[in-house]
């Protein structure tokens, strides 16, 4: 047994073990002691998939009760890499919980079933074969569904928000169950060594591609599978979310990876066609909806399923470019697909747990109620502000860097002479481009109305800071993002290791600590450029501060209240003021249902005593894809009720016509 | 139902033998077509009476006929099957029905859906598909080594199986709870006598756990007709319309 096979033993046993004290132990107790063992199960992922990234490799067979061969267990460099990565995001919402957690979520169920959701994201990039990978999927999506129904005593839509996703969930299980078993059957074998040799011009390969993809696409959140991310989401407790949100998802993306890399490569063009269609149209769709969300958790939902649409994207156009020999750009691609995994996953993280401390501090998640929260939060207001500038892909954040690379390899991957490629990558270019436009609009949005102002509601003006273990674990992911921005070479390196891409056409550390793109020639030195903003800023900001000091002091007086001094915090620019131009630009995609309501003084056209305002956007996909699907089930469903009519004679009729078939059957 | 002619070779006693079978599993087959016939409820019990009675001559016949080490046991089971068929369900279900006659309940089956000519062409359909279905099982009788019965045993079988098809018959097409009742009682005898049949005997800790079954059952019913009597003033199946969602 070697490092890696230890490792994923002390994670079962410690996963064992939460799962035990969760269960034994109550009250504050249980929180400390569950949240503290499932951290370490996280932690030895991250050990895990540390050593398993560097290198060591080893083959865990493991005997199910199941009619199969037995489970194999062999993680790779790749899926070190997720690992890691997913047991980073384990280790911080593990921390987080233990001073967010109260009532429902606090309970025996739920504990035990976030060490499990833990375990079973770990053992996801570890599977070495189809059996395995199946089971641990099935696992983490089981233990999901309980994490996001933690609150459905209290809240209906918890409820509903499960059943969407436990249907998404098992729509994509069974998905990649029919995919696999589409594939095995044309390579014959299960293990994924035996399976990366498949022809990928089979008529079985291609099912399995379509069917895994698909599959893959609906945990990753991609458009149009996406629609049970914005309901999950507000809807489970915020360390779920930010698990969910920032680990799971990832998975899908590995997913992806997976066919599109590893089992499949060298497939059409128009599969790598497919998925940039699928992941462009995602990365606009989330991101405009992320735009124009006002409920906090909803807006970043749907900025995951921009940005897993974003990673996507990059696996199909490194997957167009390898078809179509442009290998430097194609690397570039690729090394892009997993730093939009891992900055989206720091970022996402920070993200989600701010809007926990929020949530927590003011049982808001309506950014039209909150405001002002700089001043009573200001560990989360600075995590949180970090998680948004990684989001809208600023400098010094790993959003940046991550994105910079995709536009990379999209700027040097455009082939003027090869037609497809001539089409296909400019204009990704300019939809990626659009994204990025809006994913800032989305992110000023709600950090700006969140955070700065005056406060919108009573629970916003009441709020307190979040305790120190969630401060801690927001801290430290906002740290990441940033160590992700100004250190991106290491990261790069490794993820280039990951992908088995070495020499000439990886990814390499350069200067202090930047990235150079071997592929494409590029390099990017943050470190270098936060040193020399250092030198010239500096000096410009004293000179600043100096000049201010110099002024005279200002006296505060009321803002303009039309001659009045009537000012309210109502007055101020809200989240659906500062999105009014996107809605109105991005009308016939959004459709929004606006309501007004003027009620007039007396007979009065002129004046109106109060006017209501009330804007809903729907998710067009939602209601013109799923709903009438949802629709005709019930249909179907009632007319099948029809022989369900209660009577006992009935029945029994049934029965009675079911036993002369059989004994006519079996005489004949 | 002439057994004698088929089979010819046989001493006095097994010819009585034969024709006692004969005779008993006419009498089951009769009974059940009449009860599908009869809608009076209180001669539906009766017949009961009868048919449990025919079931104990049964037993009686394949005990005496069989070997005489589980001759005593055979009879035991025979006086089992007299007095719980013969006598102490029907008694328990003509209590509850004069009962519920008493307290304002039908005398008769009142809501059969099929007519009473309509059920008996169904049931002439269901012996033959019964006498169909049962020749396997007649086959593996009449093979069957070493019993002085097995001609005569196998004969009777289908009447076995028609008359749990009768009794299911029953159960679809009444609406009374008694009718229920008796429709299941039928069934079950039904069941015996396939059993008694083909296993040339039943073991007497298998007929005791399967009589106290089936007296468990009717009590239940019994009590379960008396509450919806008292709950919804009547005791058609009408009324119970909830069995789903």
């Amino acid at each position: 047994m070697n490092a890696v096979a230890w490792g994923l033993l002390a994670q079962a046993a410690l996963a064992a073990c939460a799962v035990v004290l969760a269960v034994a132990t109550r009250g504050r107790v249980r929180t400390v002691l569950a949240g503290l063992s499932c951290a370490l199960v996280a932690g030895a992922g991250v050990v895990t998939g540390a050593l398993a990234l560097g290198g060591r490799t080893v083959v865990v067979r493991v005997a199910t009760a199941l009619p199969l061969p037995p489970a194999v267990i062999a993680p790779d460099r790749l899926g070190g890499l997720l690992m890691l990565l997913v047991g980073a995001v384990g280790v911080l919402a593990s921390l987080y919980a233990i001073g967010y957690v109260h009532g429902a979520s606090a309970s025996r169920t739920q504990w035990a079933a976030l060490a499990l959701f833990l375990l079973g994201m770990q053992l996801v990039p570890a599977a070495g074969d189809v059996v395995s990978f199946l089971l641990a999927w099935e696992l983490m999506a089981a233990a999901s569904t309980v994490l996001v129904l933690a609150e459905h005593a209290r809240r209906r839509t918890a409820r509903e928000a499960a059943v969407w996703y436990a249907v998404m969930t098992h729509l994509s299980f069974v998905l990649i169950l029919a995919g696999f078993a589409a594939l095995a059957a044309t390579a014959g074998a299960t293990s994924f060594a035996a399976l990366a040799g498949t022809d990928p011009t089979r008529p079985g390969a291609t099912v399995a591609f379509v069917l895994l993809v698909v599959g893959f696409a609906a945990k990753a959140g991609v458009a149009p599978l996406h629609v049970w991310l914005p309901r999950a989401h507000p809807e489970a407790p915020s360390h779920a979310s930010a698990l969910m949100s920032a680990a799971m998802v990832s998975l899908g993306g590995y997913g992806i990876l997976l066919v599109g890399i590893r089992l499949l490569p060298g497939g059409p063009t128009w599969w790598a066609v497919l998925l940039i269609v699928l992941g462009a149209g995602s990365a606009v769709y989330g991101i405009l909806h992320a735009g124009v969300a006002t409920d906090l958790k909803r807006l970043l939902a749907y900025s995951t399923s921009e940005n897993l649409g974003l990673v996507v994207a990059a696996i199909g156009l490194a997957m167009l470019l390898r078809t179509h020999h442009v290998p430097g750009a194609a690397s570039v691609a690729l090394v892009a697909a997993l730093l939009l995994l891992i900055s989206h996953a720091a970022f996402k993280a920070t993200l989600f747990l701010g809007a926990g401390a929020v949530l927590r501090a003011t049982g808001e998640r309506d950014l039209d109620r909150m405001g002002g929260l700089v001043h009573t939060m200001p560990w989360t207001a600075a995590t949180f502000g970090v998680g948004s500038l990684g989001a809208a892909a600023l400098p010094v954040t790993g959003g940046f860097v991550a994105e910079w690379t995709l536009l990379q390899a999209l700027i040097h991957g455009v082939r003027p002479a090869d037609r497809v490629v001539a089409v296909v990558v400019p204009l990704t270019l300019g939809l990626i481009a659009l994204t990025a436009g809006l994913a800032l609009v989305t992110f000023v949005k709600a950090f700006g109305i969140a955070f700065l102002a005056r406060a919108r509601s009573a629970g916003a003006a009441g709020a307190q800071e979040a305790p120190a273990s969630m401060r801690v674990a927001m801290a430290l992911g906002a740290l990441a993002v940033l160590a992700l921005g100004v250190l991106p070479g290491p990261v790069a390196a490794a993820a280039a290791a990951a992908l088995g891409l070495t020499g000439a056409d990886g990814a390499r550390v350069a200067g202090l600590g930047g990235v150079e793109l071997t592929g494409v020639g590029a390099v990017l030195s943050p470190a270098a450029l936060v040193a020399l903003g250092a030198v010239v800023g500096l000096p410009a900001l004293v000179g600043v501060l100096v000049v201010g000091r110099r002024r005279p002091a200002t006296t505060d007086v009321l803002g303009w209240g039309c001659g009045g001094v009537r000012t309210s915090p109502r007055m101020q620019y809200n989240a659906t003021s500062y999105a009014e131009p996107v809605t109105r630009i991005f009308d016939d995609a959004l459709q929004p249902r606006r309501d007004v309501v003027v009620t007039h003084v007396g007979e009065s056209a002129y004046l109106a005593e109060r006017v209501r305002f009330a804007q809903h956007v729907d998710d067009v996909v939602e209601a013109r894809l799923y709903r009438p699907l949802v629709a005709a089930a019930d249909a179907v469903a009632d007319r099948a009720r029809r022989v369900q009519n209660g009577s006992i004679n009935r029945y029994l009729a049934f029965s009675f016509t079911a036993l002369v078939a059989v004994l006519l059957v079996v005489v004949a | 139902m002439s057994v004698a002619g088929e089979l010819p070779v046989m001493s006095s006693t097994a010819a009585a033998t034969a024709q006692l079978i004969a005779l008993a599993a006419g009498a089951l087959l009769v009974t059940s077509v009449l009860v599908v016939w009869r809608r009076e409820l209180s001669a539906q019990v009766r017949l009961l009476t009868v048919q449990g009675v025919s079931l104990a001559v049964l037993a009686v016949t394949i005990g005496l006929s069989g070997p005489r080490s589980a001759r005593a046991e055979l009879l035991v089971v025979a006086v089992l099957v007299l007095v719980l068929r013969a006598w102490l369900l029907p008694w328990v279900v003509g209590r509850r029905l004069r009962a519920g006659i008493e307290a304002g309940d039908a005398a008769r089956e009142d809501g059969a859906r099929l007519n009473p000519t309509a059920s008996l062409v169904l049931v002439a359909l269901l012996t033959t598909v019964a006498y169909l279905v049962s020749r396997p099982i007649s086959a593996g009788v009449a093979t069957r080594a070493g019993g002085g019965i097995s001609g005569p045993a196998a004969f009777a079988v289908p009447v076995g199986v028609c008359m749990v098809l009768i009794g299911f018959l029953l159960l679809v097409d009444r609406r009374r709870a008694m009718s229920q009742l008796i429709g299941f009682l039928v069934l079950d005898n039904g069941i015996a006598t396939v059993a008694f049949l083909t296993a040339a005997g039943v073991p007497f800790a298998v007929e005791l756990g399967v009589s106290s079954d089936v007296l468990l059952v009717v009590l239940i019913l019994a009590v379960l007709s008396r509450r919806m009597q008292a709950q919804l003033g009547s005791t058609t199946l009408d009324s119970m319309t909830e069995l789903k969602d």
